[in-house]
């Protein structure tokens, strides 16, 4: 055992935290079970956090764990690598799971069925980040997506099962043309290892020509369905609304952000991988803007919190993609690169605290349409919350995406904004941004006094401390992402890019508040403009359109052939 | 190349099925489909060079790619996990709506029974 070996820590220990669940589950009854059960969860969850303080100095001053796994010759072995950007992403990735499951304690799914496979989902996604061996990054996705369906459906609603199955049958078809892709580039390069691919390509006089191209196309688009850019973000709403709660926050939190940063390791070192990032990067922006409208439109609490999942993944992939067309090694990349990363993360943290507040208060209130519920503030003081935990959590969370200083999503937009100023697709995120405050002051009327006083038709059951705690903390984590921008931009800029960053942004200059300020003032107004006849029927007609099996099909079929389309005219 | 002919329309035969059969069951069976055929491709790539399988025991030369029948291995195992949880999956919404036909099941879901 040397030292490099602790960076394996986060996959291994919730793996075995899962080996040690399931031991209890098959050998023990009642209290002993549950003990160890928690016992589990602690190494899987909470050990790795020694493992990411220990690897702080190292990355942080530029060093690469990187090697073969078991030390095989590098032909045959699965290399890894663990650098800045594995640090993190695991770190996004274990803040948002703890803080989940911990929410799970309280309003289930309980037992230990769910948190083995909550584990083994929380180890693939590290190991999806860290691998750079291209079939090894098939198994990590098809291990990410099994435990996810099966956490998607890990409740008795018959709508969360078809989701599921949903989910499940197209990401697992996308994952036969990934192994299609594989096969492409291992007829041409003999190799499978990122590196080994990419200099297999630049040796061949043409670069592998049409064959790898487009196998790289396939590669590329069946990871980016996971990440749900549109058009392939057809499944998510679904998936994504009718989970449980907690499982809803590490879906929209961590799963859709993995599979693209693990993606930004292969475009990097891929020929055309910048023109394919271009492509997503526009993708991205129009993501973000038809996103936010889909999710005007909605009436269901969490499917509303869902497009705004897709809507804010898109400006994450947004800046990620100009980011790799650009160059990350180039200032402006670099920037944007953070800008992506940071936007990432705190989208994690924000939606993970929306999803489980707003579950909280729909739980209590047993009503999700936004159209007929209100009053949740006074439902939820009736449960017995006699600090408003859950509303005060949720308007950290709201504030926070619809970028209001000084929480942490004003910090993160804004460093986008800087980063494409100047550009048509500032503009996109720009209209975007409007269409967000206009959706969550909808989504905030849940919580406003109900005028008819009727009685409440629920039965009163009191919010769990253990919810209280894993809203209060992520709602910590925003405010401090927020006030700590500076120093936590710095670090992120110096753990991507490996530069300290040379400009220090103002980030409460006066402009960025006018603009804030405008922001709010236009949400405001086309929030009272979709209350007028019209536009609410237009919004009713979106709603209603019903989501086709076959739809997902075709629109998957038709954004890889775009995308190898434009990658070929790049060659 | 004939092979390989074979093999793309075992594919399209299966991408048909998960495409347009409504039938849960016919889905997962087209799923498996593009699946194997995936699979027998890489296993044939494997072969272009060498004959033998690749067992090491004495007198065994020339053998094929072993990487390819090794990744595949791991495939066919992913490929029975999806399976086995899709069949469950359908099972469950059986049992919740009396169907496997996938437009009365959103319907039914749809409405809430």
């Amino acid at each position: 055992m040397v030292f490099e070996d602790i960076v394996f820590a986060p996959i291994l220990l919730p793996l075995l935290g899962a080996a040690l669940v399931i031991t209890a589950k098959a050998f023990l009854q009642g209290r002993p079970m549950k003990i160890l059960e928690y016992i589990g969860a602690f190494v899987g969850l909470g050990l790795p956090w020694l493992s990411f303080a220990l690897t702080l100095p190292a990355v942080t001053s530029g060093r690469v764990f990187q090697g073969v796994i078991g030390n095989w010759h590098a032909s045959v072995g699965i290399t890894y690598q663990f650098d800045g950007l594995a640090w993190l992403v695991n770190v996004l990735t274990y803040s948002v799971c703890s803080a989940a499951w911990l929410y799970s304690l309280g309003s289930g799914p309980r037992g230990p069925a769910f948190t083995s496979v909550f584990l083994i989902l929380t180890a693939s996604l590290s190991a999806t980040i860290m691998t750079s061996d291209i079939f090894n990054l098939f198994v990590c996705l098809e291990v990410v997506g099994i435990s996810s369906y099966i956490l998607v459906a890990s409740t008795d609603k018959p709508g969360a099962s078809l989701a599921s199955f949903t989910y499940l049958m197209i990401s697992a078809s996308a994952m036969v043309f990934f192994l299609l892709g594989v096969y492409g580039l291992y007829r041409v390069t003999g190799s499978l290892s990122y590196q080994g691919i990419a200099q297999g390509l630049k040796a061949l006089p043409d670069g592998g020509g049409m064959t790898a191209v487009i196998s790289l196309a396939l590669i590329i688009s069946s990871t980016v369905i996971r990440v749900a850019v549109m058009p392939f973000s057809g499944w998510l709403p679904d998936a994504h609304a009718l989970a449980p709660h907690a499982v809803s926050a590490v879906l929209s939190g961590v799963l859709i952000k993995v599979p693209l940063f693990a993606l930004s390791r292969i475009l990097l070192i891929m020929p055309v991988g910048a023109q394919a990032g271009q492509l997503l990067g526009w993708a991205g922006a129009l993501t973000a803007l038809i996103g936010v409208i889909l999710a005007l439109s909605q009436a269901d609490a969490k499917r509303l919190l869902a497009y705004h999942s897709v809507s804010q993944i898109g400006y994450v992939v947004c800046a990620w993609g100009i980011a790799l067309y650009v160059g990350i090694t180039t200032s402006k990349g670099a920037a944007l690169m953070t800008a992506a990363f940071l936007h990432a993360f705190y989208h994690a943290l924000f939606k993970g605290l929306l999803f489980l507040s707003v579950g909280t208060t729909v739980d209590r209130a047993g009503e999700r349409n936004v159209y007929r519920l209100r009053g949740a503030a006074a439902i939820l003081r009736s449960c017995g919350e006699r600090i408003p935990v859950t509303l005060l959590t949720y308007l950290a969370g709201a504030l926070a995406i619809s970028a209001v200083p000084p929480f942490n999503g004003f910090i993160s937009k804004n460093a986008i904004s800087y980063a494409l100023e100047g550009t048509p697709l500032y503009y996109l995120l720009f209209a975007a941004g409007i269409g967000t405050v206009a959706s969550f002051i909808k989504l905030s009327r849940i919580y406003w006094p109900d005028r008819s006083r009727k009685e409440i038709p629920v039965p009163a059951v009191p919010v769990p401390l253990t919810s209280k705690i894993s809203q209060g903390g992520l709602a910590l984590l925003c405010l401090g992402g927020g006030i700590l921008a500076s120093r936590i931009h710095s670090l992120v800029m110096l753990l991507l890019s490996g530069t300290r960053a040379e400009y220090l942004i103002q980030w409460y200059s006066a402009g960025a508040l006018l603009k804030t300020g405008a922001v709010i003032a236009l949400g405001t107004g086309v929030y009272l403009l979709t209350t007028t006849g019209i536009i609410a029927r237009v919004l009713k007609v979106i709603r209603e359109q019903p989501g086709d099996f076959r739809g997902l099909y075709i629109s998957f079929s038709i954004g890889t052939a775009l995308l190898a389309g434009w990658m070929l005219l790049h060659l | 190349m004939i092979e390989r002919i074979l093999l793309l329309g075992m594919f399209l035969i299966g991408f048909w099925g998960i495409v347009s059969r409504k039938n849960l069951i016919k889905k997962i069976f087209g799923l498996n489909i593009i699946n194997n055929s995936v699979v027998i491709l890489f296993v044939l790539e494997g072969s272009r060079a060498g004959s033998s399988a690749p067992i090491m025991e004495q007198g065994i030369s020339n053998i094929v790619d072993p990487v390819p029948q090794a990744l595949m291995l791991t495939a066919i195992v992913i490929g029975v996990c999806i399976s086995a949880l899709a069949l469950a999956l359908a099972f469950r919404l059986y049992k919740a709506t009396g169907t496997y036909n996938i437009q009365e099941i959103k319907r039914k879901v749809h409405n809430g029974f």
